[in-house]
This record gives C-alpha cells, sequence and structure tokens, in this order.
C-alpha cells in the first residue's frame, strides 16, 4: 500500500553509525527553552502552518533529561548564563545546539553589559541561524541541516564533543 | 565573558573566574526556614511560567503561601542601549521590548519624540496606526489564548490561536517586512506607506476573524475544565488593582472601566465608535471573557478605520524629521526611487546634504521630559522620555505593564493549589521581554 | 481637574515647591524631604489612586551644554551646570476617577542617594524603586526588600547611571579591522 510495497525484498545493509545516526536525526527531541521574540516564532514552527511534527520534532520536552536538542531562542543575558549550561549539563548525552537568532549567535544589537555576546561562550554550538527574529521557514532550514550533519557525524566526532 | 562585564574594567575587584553569576541565594531561602513549610523553586527554564520567569513558592502541604516572583533572566539593557543610539534608531530597539505588541512600543515612543518636537502626523499616518496597533492587540490576544490553552491542557487552542495569528502576521509582512519586532511606526509617521493590497488584506481578515473569535468562545467558555480552572482563580479587587498598579485586561475584568483609548486618546482613536468590555468578577475567567471581546472591540475599530482612511501623506512634511517615506519602489523590488535620487544627486545640494545628514546624524529633539501612555494589550504601556536636545535620548525609562501587574502574582495565588499557579501567572499575561527589558 | 486647578492646588498646599506646565505636563519639582508630603496629599485631596510610574534619570556633575538650537532650528538653547551630580527621580501620579495625572520630581545626590520609600502609600511602588535601586543606586529608606530586580545579586555598578559604560565588545572583521564596542565609538553629539 504505501511504502512498503516501493521497498525491494531482501536486506538493507549499512554500518552501525549511519544507522544510529539516521535515528537519531529522525527523533530528535527540543528541550523548551523559550528565551525571547526567538520563542514565539519557535513556538510557531510548532504551530499548524509550518508544523514541524514533519520532522518528528514536535515533542518539545519540558525536562532537560528527555531532550536532545537545545534550541537557545533569543537573547541570553548574564542573569540567565548559568541556568542556561545547567540546563546543557543535564541534558543527556548526545545532545545537539541550535542558536537561533542574531541575539544568541553574536549578541546581534544589544552589544552592551546585559547580554553575553555569543551563545557559544557557554555551551558547544552545532547550527547557528540568523535573522531577528529567524522565520519559521529558517528555523526549518536549520533543523534540517542540522539533521544533515548530524547524519554525516562519525562517533568518534561525537565523543570528542563530549 | 569578561569583556562583557564592563563592572569588571571598571572596577577591577574581580579576576576572569569570578564573572559567573550563579543563582546564589537558594541556600540563604532554604536557611531562612525554620517550621514544615515547603520552599519550591519554579524556573527559570520551567515550560508553563510563560518565558523565564522564575517564581519562588512557599507551600503549606499544597497550598501557597507566599510567591515571589524573581525576574531580570532577560534583562537586555535596551533602555541604556537607546542612549547610544539615534532617535529613528531608537524604534528599533523598543520594538523588540514587549515582543507580542511591538507595534505598541513603538507607537508609544514614537509619541512621545513627536511630543518634544511638537509635531502632529498626517491623519493617514493616525488611521493605519490605529488599524496596525489593533490587530497587533487581537494577535497578542491569540497567543495569550494559545499559550494558557497550552498551560492548561487545552492543545486544540494552541493550534488555533498559532493558526489564526499567521494570518495576522502576513499583514504585517507585507507591510513592513517583518513577521515580528517591524520598526515600522517611526517619529512623524510611518517607515513607507502602506501597499496596494492593504485595504483587500485588512477586508479578508476583518471575514475571517469574527468567526474564529466565536470558535474560541464555543469551544472554551463553557468548557467545563476550562472553567472549573479559571473561576474564582486569582481574585484580585479594583481597589487592589490599583493598589498594585495593575492595568489593561485585569482592571477591566475587577469592574472599573479605565482604557486609555478612551481616556487619553491618541492617534484620533477617539473618532472611532467602540467599547470598553468590563466583567464583574476580577478573577481569571473574568479576563478570558474581557480579552476575548477586546478582540471584537478591535474589529469594530478596524472595520471604522478602514471605511474612513483617509488618502494624503504618511510622514510629516519637515524634511529635516522625515525620513524620506513616499518612495517608489524600482522593477527590481529594491526600492530606489530615481525621482528622489535625481533630486538629492542632480538638483538640489542642500537636499542632498539634508538627506546624508538625516541618514547618519538623525534629527535632533528639543529638550524636554514627556510621559506618554497607551493602552497596551496587557495595560498601560508609559514612555517617560528625558531629551537634552540631541540626536539621541538622554534617557527612556519604559512603564511595562507586564513588571508592574506581575507583583499582583503573589495576592492572585496565595490561598490557592500549586497547579492554580499555572493558571494565575498565565491570566497576567507577562511577556518576560517587557518584564525584564 | 484641569492642570491649572492642580497646579494652584499644589501651589497653595506647597509654597516651596517649583509646579510647572510644559509641553501639556504638569512637573511638581520638591525637596526630597518634601516627597512623601507631596504624595500623599496627592493620594488624599487630589484622588490619585494610582502610582503609574517611578523613574530615574542620571545628571552627572560639570556642564552640559547644547548650543545653537536658536539659529537653526528655532529651539531654545539647553545649558546646565552642576556642581555635584544628583539622581533624579519621578513619579507619574494618575488618578482613574478623575482622568487626571501629573509627575512629582525630586533629585538626589548620586554620592549616596536616599528617599523615603513610597511603599506604604503605593503598594506598587515596590518593584519600581527596586528597579531605581538597581540601575541608580537610590537608596529607598522603608522599603520591605530593597535588593537588585533585574541585574544579577552579585553585580557591582548600577549599569543606567552615565558613568557606568554600557559595556559590550568589539566586533572583528576578517581583515583585521574593527568596530569598538558601542560605548568607545565616537559619542559626539550632534546639535544641528
Amino acid at each position: 500500500m504505501g511504502l512498503e510495497s516501493k521497498l525491494p525484498n531482501g536486506i538493507l545493509l549499512t554500518n552501525l553509525e549511519r544507522f544510529v545516526n539516521y535515528s537519531r536525526s529522525t527523533s530528535l527531541w527540543p528541550a523548551t527553552f523559550g528565551l525571547a521574540c526567538c520563542a514565539i516564532e519557535m513556538m510557531a514552527v510548532g504551530g499548524p502552518r509550518h508544523d514541524v511534527s514533519r520532522f518528528g520534532m514536535e515533542v518539545f520536552r519540558a525536562s532537560p533529561r528527555q531532550a536532545d536538542l537545545m534550541i537557545v531562542a533569543g537573547r541570553v543575558s548574564n542573569k540567565m548564563a548559568p541556568v542556561l549550561r545547567r540546563i546543557y549539563d543535564q541534558m543527556s548525552d548526545p545532545k545537539w545546539v541550535l542558536s537561533m537568532g542574531v541575539c544568541a549567535t553574536s549578541g546581534g544589537m544589544f552589544n552592551n553589559y546585559a547580554l553575553v555576546q555569543g551563545v557559544d561562550h557557554i555551551v558547544p554550538v552545532d547550527m547557528y541561524v540568523p535573522g531577528c527574529p529567524p522565520r519559521p521557514e529558517m528555523l526549518l532550514d536549520g533543523i534540517l541541516k542540522l539533521h544533515e550533519k548530524i547524519r554525516n557525524e562519525t562517533f568518534a566526532e561525537q565523543g570528542a564533543k563530549a | 565573558m569578561t569583556a562583557t562585564n564592563p563592572s569588571a574594567e571598571t572596577y577591577g575587584l574581580f579576576d576572569e573566574s569570578d564573572v559567573y553569576v550563579e543563582g546564589a541565594d537558594w541556600e540563604e531561602v532554604v536557611d531562612a526556614i525554620t517550621d514544615d513549610r515547603l520552599t519550591v523553586n519554579m524556573g527559570p527554564q520551567h515550560p508553563s511560567t510563560h518565558g523565564v520567569l522564575r517564581l519562588v513558592l512557599e507551600l503549606d502541604g499544597e497550598t501557597v503561601t507566599n510567591l515571589k516572583p524573581i525576574i531580570g533572566y532577560l534583562h537586555t539593557g535596551i533602555e541604556k542601549n537607546a542612549e547610544f543610539r539615534t532617535w529613528v534608531q531608537g524604534c528599533t530597539f523598543f520594538t523588540r521590548m514587549d515582543y507580542l505588541a511591538p507595534l505598541f512600543n513603538e507607537l508609544a515612543y514614537c509619541l512621545g519624540a513627536e511630543k518634544l518636537l511638537g509635531i502632529e502626523v498626517p491623519d493617514r499616518a493616525n488611521a493605519v496606526r490605529v488599524i496596525l496597533t489593533e490587530f497587533n492587540r487581537i494577535s497578542s490576544h491569540l497567543v495569550w489564548l494559545a499559550t494558557v490553552g497550552m498551560e492548561l491542557g487545552s492543545t486544540t487552542m494552541m493550534t488555533f490561536g498559532f493558526r489564526e495569528r499567521e494570518h495576522i502576521l502576513d499583514l504585517f509582512e507585507s507591510q513592513s517586512g517583518l513577521r515580528m519586532n517591524h520598526a515600522y511606526i517611526r517619529p512623524g509617521g510611518l517607515a513607507q506607506d502602506v501597499t496596494d493590497d492593504f485595504l483587500e488584506r485588512c477586508e479578508s481578515l476583518l471575514k475571517l476573524l469574527p468567526d474564529k473569535i466565536g470558535e474560541y468562545e464555543d469551544l472554551l467558555a463553557r468548557n467545563p475544565i476550562w472553567v472549573d480552572r479559571l473561576k474564582d482563580v486569582g481574585v484580585l479587587s479594583t481597589e487592589r488593582c490599583l493598589e498594585l498598579g495593575v492595568t489593561g485586561p485585569l482592571l477591566r475584568a475587577s469592574g472599573m472601566s479605565w482604557d486609555l483609548r478612551k481616556s487619553q486618546p491618541y492617534c484620533g482613536i477617539d473618532q472611532y465608535d467602540f467599547d470598553v468590555p468590563t466583567d464583574s468578577s476580577g478573577d481569571s475567567y473574568g479576563r478570558f471573557l474581557v480579552r476575548v471581546e477586546e478582540m471584537r472591540q478591535s474589529l469594530r475599530i478596524i472595520r471604522q478605520a478602514l471605511d474612513t482612511l483617509p488618502g494624503g501623506p504618511v510622514m510629516v512634511a519637515d524634511k529635516r524629521i522625515a525620513w524620506p517615506s513616499q518612495q517608489s519602489l524600482g522593477a527590481d523590488g529594491v526600492g530606489n526611487d530615481p525621482e528622489y535620487i535625481r533630486h538629492i544627486m542632480g538638483e538640489s545640494m542642500e537636499a542632498l546634504i539634508n538627506h546624508f545628514k538625516l541618514v547618519t546624524q538623525g534629527f535632533t529633539v528639543p529638550a524636554g521630559q514627556v510621559y506618554v501612555p497607551v493602552e497596551s494589550p496587557r495595560g498601560e504601556l508609559g514612555y517617560a522620555i528625558t531629551s537634552v536636545g540631541t540626536n539621541k535620548p538622554y534617557r527612556v525609562h519604559v512603564r511595562e505593564p507586564s513588571f508592574v501587574n506581575l507583583q499582583a502574582a503573589n495576592e492572585m495565588s496565595s490561598g490557592h493549589m500549586v497547579a492554580d499557579v499555572i493558571a494565575v501567572v498565565a491570566s497576567i499575561d507577562p511577556v518576560m521581554g517587557g518584564v525584564d527589558r | 481637574m484641569t492642570l491649572d486647578e492642580l497646579q494652584a492646588a499644589l501651589a497653595t498646599a506647597f509654597p516651596d515647591a517649583r509646579a510647572e506646565v510644559a509641553l501639556g505636563e504638569l512637573t511638581v519639582h520638591v525637596d526630597p524631604e518634601d516627597v512623601m508630603d507631596v504624595l500623599t496629599f496627592a493620594k488624599s485631596q487630589l484622588g490619585c489612586e494610582l502610582l503609574a510610574d517611578l523613574s530615574g534619570v542620571h545628571w552627572p556633575a560639570g556642564d552640559h551644554v547644547v548650543e545653537r538650537q536658536m539659529s537653526t532650528t528655532g529651539w531654545p538653547q539647553y545649558r546646565v551646570s552642576r556642581d555635584a551630580g544628583v539622581i533624579e527621580v519621578l513619579y507619574i501620579l494618575r488618578s482613574v476617577s478623575h482622568n487626571h495625572w501629573f509627575r512629582v520630581g525630586t533629585a538626589v545626590g548620586d554620592d549616596a542617594p536616599v528617599l523615603p520609600s513610597a511603599t506604604a502609600l503605593y503598594e506598587t511602588a515596590n518593584f519600581h524603586e527596586r528597579e531605581v535601586y538597581d540601575f541608580f543606586g537610590v537608596e529607598f529608606t522603608g522599603h520591605p526588600d530593597l535588593t537588585r530586580i533585574l541585574m544579577p545579586d552579585d553585580w557591582l555598578g548600577h549599569p543606567h547611571r552615565k558613568d557606568y559604560p554600557l559595556g559590550g565588545v568589539d566586533i572583528p572583521y576578517h581583515n583585521d579591522k574593527f568596530i569598538p564596542s558601542p560605548h568607545e565609538r565616537d559619542l559626539r553629539e550632534v546639535v544641528e
């Protein structure tokens, strides 16, 4: 009927690394980590028009223990920085960080005393999405590129990161 | 990290390793408790606290005895940053404050700048400002409905709210180029005139939204779970509202018909006929009813404003202030206006100088102090602006309704269950970008 | 009440205070020790139930002149000279029942600013005063919980004072050029 009828019979050969990475990339569970304006666009991505569940990501986990992707959506203040790091530390490996928007990426237009000038000062970032705020399509594009990256990562690289 | 903290250089008091700031007050809080009350920390990363709000709850069993909001996790220094930018650039900063009502922030800031300048905005600009801000009020209330629905377990409402909001954002995007954080309202008028299909787009929204608002009411107003979780939760009387400085839908839900659009009208909003919805209950359910009715009243205002939309310019005539907004769009869509370029490059040296100065330095604003309030979706949004006559604001202080209303959270949730805290905080509708600025 | 009536009422009650109307807004300038009297009077006699806003402005010591206004724009010249820096604290008092509002302004020295807290009169002053304390260092005596509100607890300095730098970092480019951080850029004030 569906996909099954198109599949060839027999055995599918792949290596473990690719198989595991494929599974990981297709069921990323983001943590609900909304900070500022970008968080609203992140919610819009979960909304009906953009519908991130097409990519197996609609389950935004409230607990960092159950999440493996942190979308840093918005500006990170000096007061928030230790909290953010603590949440990142609580996430179980393997984990990825997507820096959404220009404030999280580099401080953006707020080059001042209050903000951390780029969340990569605190946590390692895997994907940067520009924009202020990025359109939901841009976030989806960033997420798909992150999927691509996860699929091509080797275990050795992941081990070195953690 | 160190470099971002100027106090390290200024005061020379600590070295690199000391900059990280821990929420170190937790142990003090716990140590101070001697009886068997339980202190629970909620947030700043919590799915139900509306952003990075942190609440320290004191519980007696399951009952809340004290609630302390701890804020500042999103402090961005916008007020200080604006002191280092020109008046026009200020728009781009303040629009990012309360990110669910960006147009209201721009509007209040620009009204303040215009009051200092002593200029009158053209009628068309005023009418467009009213139309767009009222649409913004609807989109903000939609996000409120969506997030409260999500927090109280109604995921359907969340998808509904975001579904309709997208349509309003499409209108904003077609006019300003951005879905949020528009910087579309500028001192002296608007960044550019509305597009040709503006009326058409507004009409289609006016057709779409009344049915949808009815749909939300059908879904929620008599829904037993919704009623049970909101009714008689977070009651606040009118007197307490005023003492705590609470304005907006919370004040109106307590029975007070106070709306700055009526009492201190701005942008000619008094020429439109609309009601101020109130409710006598003062509880969270009343706030829901008031907000839903407000959306309907906003549609009424938009209807009238569209019918009487005047023609003419959308920027003041004074060339020292007016950003050249009436530019025709080239075929390439870039927006270079050949006539304007011919004027400044070929015909008038003064016009070129003026354009250059306007773009690089901005205009200057006479010295003075103003306080301009508008009725944002969350209450009285006031801009207290001080100018000393230069091209930059000397100081801009924002009276943010979310910031002030949050003080009522303790009183509203005391005596309720822990689960009701969610409903109470949600009914205040704090936007952390506005609270922390 | 109209602005004139308000002004007259305040002038009668507080002859030392300076009440002036500018840009359609009434401002009453009082000494720090009279602030509470004016607020009490406003609440009891003028019907101001709502303290709409409380904010601070820092005016550091020294000359501050913005000249050449009259010739080009017709705006008056601006000249302020202070021997000692002050923190100006502004209260916006609003009457919901009578629909009027006015501003109370007071100035305290910026080396050790102290003001009485308005929290006993207006509970809403709680967060506002904590904010002014956080950003300007004004100590409000009698405040129930005067701690930092927006900055971290162990932050040093009061960021919105004019002697506090904006902060920020230099922005480097590939060709080894860089834009300095905002507070180190040319902050010449344009007075055209």
